[in-house]
């Protein structure tokens, strides 16, 4: 026996005419260049279906499955054709909102608000029939206080990111922490200081990270390591030390105003961002993010990492390195134009990157306008001309392209403009850039193949986003830059 | 001198001591932290200090210099010995006062005496009632808050939780408050400041109800006046302790005795809590009597009597005996006033002390004495001799309110730079005890202070100076919000950033808002952002008025060229659509026309009526432009719409098409959206499931059954909340509401307990109770679905696996009703626990297996029976005792 709306659920579609989606908005000015080599597809769906998603997961036969806002958690079949042919299929219901799939062993284990559930059919219907609670033990009482959960790491663990209550406190148990949950249903906190984190995930390194939103102590929008026992800057969560065995609180709470660097110092628990988003250019509130493993289908971003910023519709890329124990990296613009708020994506099997999101009349301006949408970002194999990498070398940085540069123009030191600024690391609710550097190129060295260039500084800024600016760069077609911007978040400048 | 301005002048030495010696000059806020030019702050200073009230000036200047307090009824407003140390010694009373010391060049003697005919004097001017009434600690609190958030602290130094004034330094002085108001006096001002202020540099903060009162008793609680006992009031579910944050305190005091009649009505489910001290006159045993539902009785911190409180019960009689020595001993008292008949009785026997209540000649509020306040008598003497002083010390020149001939000293365009007032010797004359920087700000202008005819800018920039504007607003170029005082502005809707807890910038304010707007607000105390915790205060048209005018002349910003309106209904409709969620959604953040949106940020019905058409396209196209950290995107990035196919995607039409629909104000047609939509889940042949926040608190669980009957289930204590019959429910996102009728409900609790005393309170979790319900042995582990897809719910209790079913059945007569199954897996023989099966106003037992609860049937179908526990409101129990390994308890609810 199947529920009326289940029966709705398994709905056929084959629409052509919704196919060539309309770029809605122009931040950047590069949709129409981007839809040459990443197009945007849409993926139809049915009236009958509010398809909020809130997270996706890819099944073992190549299904998508996402789960929404609703509390609903669809299969859908052919959402990676060409055309998208989706097949919508209700496995589970009637769960609170839905911010984390995680499929394993013949279940899916879904992060609701309220908990982590192991969601399962055992009567072989393809529709769910036991809800296991894993854990349901941090508190969960008040608005805004929202869980994204990762997928299993290889331990079989879900790692959640906790909000904040109210987005400015911590009234309850474990707000602004991350917990992991074991696989037989114990909870684990692994580190304080979050304020309003979205996705969780790991870098091709399988080091845990999540992302967090502008705010108090938070000058901009950030990729965040989820280190044992760190504390990732918000000390509104210090107060539930005392229930984590075998972890101190920190001996001291960060001064207000300040910076990041002054009180890393002082508070050696301190965990700075990895990345750091610049206000508005960078998004005003990225969410979900997924690493690129897809084997080069999806173009020339190889293990990093793409995530959505949901007020902007936007696409972001971010990679990260390692630097004296300390994780940091880079963000570059990369698709902007989506149709909805972006709240998480996923690769397909084929290589594609699935977006979805939503709006909300209730809560958030969001600059696209459908209430919801599925939609996919494909490649058409075409090589777009792009800054793939940064890394950070002790007098400077290496910057990698993704076509082989001008040599002429590359080796110029005024094709790089490289200035640099810090936020405020307050209670304060956000920071306009500050402290700003202008640093001097003194050579730009390309490599033999023109795929990178080595460009030596003056000085470099411990504490800064290092704000590239190449918009003078040729590729060695005399092309220009896609995006020409990318900004670097400096915690530390390698020894040698 | 006298002696109690003797030890009013320690007192404030000992609250000075540690602070640096140059507080003495006088302090003007908005001074120190503006960015005016060195010239005006030299006027500023000239007008603040009032110099031409004794320096005639030919040409009309600085007209709106402060004027001195009126005084008048200064004897009604302010304790008169504090009013005579102030006048002897202002700047060692209250340091950084304006008041000049008058009387500075005067002997030690005859310096006292001065200041005795002057208060004399002063007192003798009209009937005064001035009477010092005890600060209430429970207003106090809220004052405390108030006056950190209301504004206060823009000007004033805000204080730590002893008090202790954070940033004297560069904060309007109040000085030692307790000694110069009573509550009374101190409230009647802040509710009308400029009765006594007109110069209005202390503004009418429009506060409202009990505000002022509340922080009236905050900055007075050092008061001390003599009496019996304190007390403090709570209201609330008592019995659960007085730290619980279901109960509130209400207020306190001091009262004369233990009797509760003083009080007047007390209310049921209130707590007092009493404290003073007992003169023993003569030592030995003394018993203690006491009749009431709970509390206790600690002397000399020892404790006497105890009792918990319960709802479920009547008073107890209690006694404790204890031996006591002769003097003064410390008592206090918690008393509850709940539970069945609450009642309460009081009574000791000693020596020499027969049975009976404690008189209040045996109490105090203090085992040290307090001196009483005692008005002056008025010496017709001194106040006649006062009165001449009055005038040959040239206070009336500045107090220009009490009749008299004004004292003129040398003209103003006479005046040079280290003479008189302006040098640092002793003399003749009022002493400002200048810091040298002041003095040299004041000799800079003073050349030109006369002939210099400001230009608007700087007439604007003195002004905002002046008044302190830019103690809560921005104007570029000028100052603003400092950063040691930013924390102290908060708003109620943090998701609007700092836009919901500061003031709205002035800069370019002359041309963003209307001048009639800006008069509004100015003048009339017009409010548009209510989520602001700071109050927009009233400073009097006198005083800032013509800046209203100003602003207009001097904030120019680039003229937008507005676009043709071909046909203004078309632009009005599509200035609609785009307002609703089919189009940018305004509405998501803003209310509209007092409906609210979903952030809560400023109504933008009268947007029109406020703002300036031009300023609106340039803030429009970039609201950052305006505010660096704006929460609010731009619709029109790099002059691009982002909805191409409204208006033709013409940014400017699309604009202008917003401000046509906008201009209907109040009639404007209701946008789309604004009403929340909610979708309705239906049931049909099998359960349907919504879970998250809403009826059963964070963590519900909805289950509409196929023979319509509903139940909410709160996973977080795994109790059943809510019974409910027809529409199952409203779901938003993870949030559902029941829908419906013939709800029963389920007070908050963990459905089984071992109840130590049949007078234990059921558990359930409070605000606090961070770890409940795992603290008492409970883990939740979801549920399955059975064939028609109702929930088998699973929990573990301790040791025992619960299974806990709802099935919907039909009695004979086709009536649905839930019989409901507990299945018990025990990992050993389980003792006497409890299960609460329901509870409510009016219980009645029909036999050990049935009960009716208001509108409730329950029946035990298994073996188990149950038992009525009394109280507010009364419970059905089931006593349980398990075996090892499998058990049920079967019941049935219908209603």
């Amino acid at each position: 026996m199947v529920s009326q709306r289940s029966i709705v659920g398994l709905l056929a579609l084959s629409l052509t005419s919704l196919l060539s989606a309309e770029d809605l908005g122009s931040m950047w000015g590069t949709a129409e260049k981007e839809a040459k080599y990443y197009p945007i597809v849409d993926i139809p769906i049915p009236p009958t279906i509010p398809m909020r998603t809130g997270s996706f997961e890819i099944l073992p036969d190549g299904r998508l499955a996402v789960g929404t806002r609703r509390g609903d958690i669809y299969f859908i079949k052919g959402a990676f054709a060409s055309p998208p042919t989706p097949e919508y299929h209700l496995f589970a219901s009637g769960q609170d909102e839905i911010f984390g799939l995680s499929w394993k062993d013949g279940a899916m284990t879904a992060t609701q608000f309220g908990e982590v559930t192991r969601i399962s059919d055992t009567d072989g219907d393809e529709v769910a029939d036991r809800y296991d609670t894993l854990s349901n033990n941090w508190g969960y009482a008040e608005g805004h206080e929202f869980a994204f959960g990762s997928k299993h790491d290889p331990e079989g663990n879900i790692w959640v990111a906790l909000g904040l209550s109210a987005s400015y406190h911590s009234r309850n148990l474990f707000r602004g922490w991350a917990v992991k949950v074991t696989p037989d249903g114990k909870m684990i906190p692994v580190c304080s200081g979050l304020r309003s984190p979205a996705g969780v995930g790991p870098n091709a390194e399988g080091v845990m990270f999540a992302i967090e939103s502008q705010g108090p102590w938070n000058g901009c929008c950030s990729l965040k390591h989820l280190k044992e026992g760190g504390f990732l800057g918000h000390p509104a969560s210090y107060n539930w030390y005392p229930f984590v065995p075998g972890m101190d609180a920190p001996a001291v709470e960060p001064n207000s105003p300040s910076r990041l660097q002054v009180e890393k110092k002082r508070v050696k628990e301190l965990v700075p961002p990895v990345v750091r988003f610049p206000y508005i250019k960078m998004g005003r509130s990225i969410s979900g993010f997924r690493l690129n493993q897809t084997g080069g289908k999806f173009g020339p971003f190889e293990n990093q990492i793409f995530l959505g910023d949901y007020t902007l519709s936007i696409i972001l890329r971010a990679t990260t390195e390692k630097i004296n124990g300390v994780w940091q990296g880079a963000c570059y613009p990369f698709r902007e134009g989506l149709a909805t708020g972006t709240m998480h994506v996923e690769f397909s099997p084929q290589g594609q990157l699935v977006t979805g999101g939503f709006t909300t009349n209730r809560q958030w301006p969001v600059r696209g306008t459908e209430p919801f949408a599925l939609q996919r970002i494909d490649w058409t194999g075409l090589m777009p001309f792009e800054i793939k990498e940064i890394n950070i070398k002790n007098d400077g940085f290496l910057v990698h392209f993704t076509k082989p540069v001008d040599g002429k123009v590359a080796a110029r030191t005024d094709a790089y403009t490289i200035s640099t600024y810090t936020h405020k690391y307050a209670a304060g609710y956000g920071s306009p850039e500050l402290d700003q550097t202008t640093l001097k190129v003194t050579k730009a060295v390309p490599a033999d193949d023109g795929l990178s260039v080595r460009v030596h500084l003056d000085k470099i800024v411990e504490g800064h986003i290092h704000d590239f600016d190449l918009s003078t760069m040729k590729s060695v077609d005399w092309e220009p830059l896609l995006h020409t911007k990318a900004y670097y978040t400096v915690n530390e400048i390698p020894k040698n | 001198m006298n002696k109690l301005a003797r030890l009013i002048n320690l007192g404030s030495w000992i609250l000075l001591s540690g602070a640096p010696a140059v507080l003495a000059a006088p302090i003007i806020p908005g001074l120190i932290s503006s960015e005016l030019e060195p010239e005006l702050k030299g006027q500023v200073l000239i007008e603040e200090l009032n110099c031409v009230a004794c320096h005639q000036s030919e040409v009309p200047f600085s007209s709106r210099s402060k004027k001195a307090p009126r005084l008048s009824a200064v004897g009604s407003r302010v304790n008169p010995a504090y009013l005579e140390a102030f006048i002897r010694d202002p700047h060692g009373t209250k340091p950084g006062t304006t008041m000049p010391d008058a009387l500075a060049q005067l002997g030690e003697g005859e310096r006292d005496e001065a200041a005795k005919s002057l208060t004399h004097y002063l007192l003798s001017l009209k009937k005064n009632d001035f009477s010092l009434q005890p600060p209430d600690a429970v207003a106090a609190e809220h004052g405390e808050r108030l006056f950190h958030s209301r504004g206060c602290v823009a000007c004033h130094s805000p204080r730590d939780a002893d008090g202790i004034e954070l940033l004297q330094e560069k904060s309007a002085p109040l000085g030692a408050l307790e000694q110069k108001y009573s509550v009374k006096s101190l409230t009647e001002f802040l509710q009308r400041p400029h009765a006594s202020r007109p110069s209005g540099r202390m503004p009418d903060l429009r506060l409202q109800g009990q505000e002022a009162e509340r922080i009236g008793h905050y900055l007075l609680r050092e008061t001390r006046v003599p009496g019996h006992l304190s007390f403090k009031m709570y209201r609330g579910q008592v019995w659960e302790g007085l730290d619980s944050d279901k109960v509130e305190a209400e207020r306190a005091g001091q009262i004369q005795d233990f009797s509760l009649e003083r009080f007047g009505k007390v209310h049921h489910q209130t707590a007092v809590e009493y404290q003073g001290w007992l003169n023993i006159a003569q030592g030995g045993s003394f018993i203690f009597f006491l009749q009431m539902n709970g509390g206790s009785l600690h002397i000399d911190g020892k404790q006497i009597v105890f009792e918990e409180p319960s709802n479920r019960r009547g008073p107890m009689t209690l006694e404790g005996t204890v031996e006591l020595q002769a003097g003064w001993r410390e008592i206090q008292l918690t008393y509850f006033h709940t539970g069945r008949d609450p009642k309460f009785s009081f009574e000791m026997e000693g020596p020499q002390f027969k049975r009976g209540r404690i008189p209040s000649s045996m109490l105090s509020i203090s085992d040290k004495p307090i001196l009483a306040f005692e008005p002056l008598k008025v010496d017709a003497r001194l106040a006649v001799r006062g009165r001449e002083q009055f005038s040959a010390l040239g206070c009336v020149s500045c107090h220009d309110d009490l009749k008299g001939a004004p004292k003129f000293e040398a003209p103003f365009g006479k005046l040079g730079p280290g003479k008189g007032c302006m040098s640092e010797s002793r003399g003749e004359w009022p002493h400002f005890d200048l810091s040298s920087e002041q003095r040299k700000l004041i000799s800079e202008a003073l050349p030109r202070a006369e002939k210099r005819v400001l230009n608007d800018r700087e007439q604007i920039d003195k002004t905002l100076v002046t008044f302190n504007c830019i103690a809560c607003h921005d104007r570029a170029e000028l100052g603003g919000v400092a950063s040691d005082r930013d924390a102290y502005f908060t708003g109620s809707h943090p998701e609007l950033g700092n836009q919901g807890r500061l003031p709205p910038p002035l800069s370019h304010v002359g041309a963003k808002l209307t001048p009639e707007w800006i008069k509004e607000v100015l003048l009339n105390g017009k409010r548009q952002r209510k989520y602001l915790d700071a109050n927009m205060p009233q400073y009097g048209e006198a005083n800032v008025g013509h800046l209203a005018e100003l602003f207009g002349k001097v904030d120019k910003l680039e003229a937008v060229t507005f676009p043709k309106i071909a046909n203004i209904q078309e632009s009005k409709d599509a200035g609609y659509e785009m307002m609703g969620t089919s189009g940018f959604s305004c509405i998501a953040c803003h209310d509209f026309n007092g409906q609210e949106g979903g952030a809560g940020a400023l109504d933008i019905a009268n947007v029109t009526e406020r703002l300036q058409k031009n300023w609106f396209h340039l803030y429009m196209r970039d609201p950052a432009r305006f505010h660096a950290t704006v929460t609010m995107p731009s619709y029109w990035p790099g002059g691009q719409s982002i909805r191409p196919d409204v208006l033709q995607g013409d940014s400017g039409q699309q604009i202008e098409a917003l401000w046509a629909y906008l201009a209907d104000g109040s009639r404007a047609k209701k946008p789309k959206g604004l009403s929340r939509q909610s979708d309705q889940l239906r049931v049909s042949d099998v359960a349907e499931i919504a879970r998250g926040r809403g009826t059963a608190g964070y963590r519900g669980i909805g289950v509409g059954y196929p023979e319509r009957i509903n139940l909410a289930f709160d996973s977080e204590e795994m109790a059943l909340r809510l019974l409910w019959k027809g529409e199952f429910v409203s779901v938003n996102h993870g949030s559902f509401r029941a829908r419906g009728s013939d709800r029963i409900a389920f007070p908050p609790g963990i459905p089984f307990h071992r109840l130590k005393s049949m007078d234990d309170d059921w558990p359930y979790k409070g605000k606090t109770d961070y770890t409940f319900p795992h603290d008492h042995g409970y883990q939740f582990r979801g549920y399955h679905l059975d064939a028609l897809r109702r929930p088998i719910f699973q929990y573990r209790y301790g040791d025992i696996t619960v299974e806990d079913f709802f099935e919907d059945v039909l009695d004979k007569s086709g009536v649905a009703k839930f019989k409901r199954t507990f299945r018990f897996d025990s990992l050993s023989a389980q003792e006497l626990f409890y299960f609460r099966a329901a509870s409510g106003k009016k219980i009645s037992k029909q036999s050990d297996q049935a009960f009716v609860i208001d509108q409730l049937q329950l029946l035990i179908t298994g073996e188990y029976q149950g038992l009525v526990r009394e109280g507010e409101p009364g419970e059905v129990l089931i006593p349980l005792t398990l075996p090892q390994g499998r058990s049920t308890l079967s019941l049935e609810y219908q209603w």
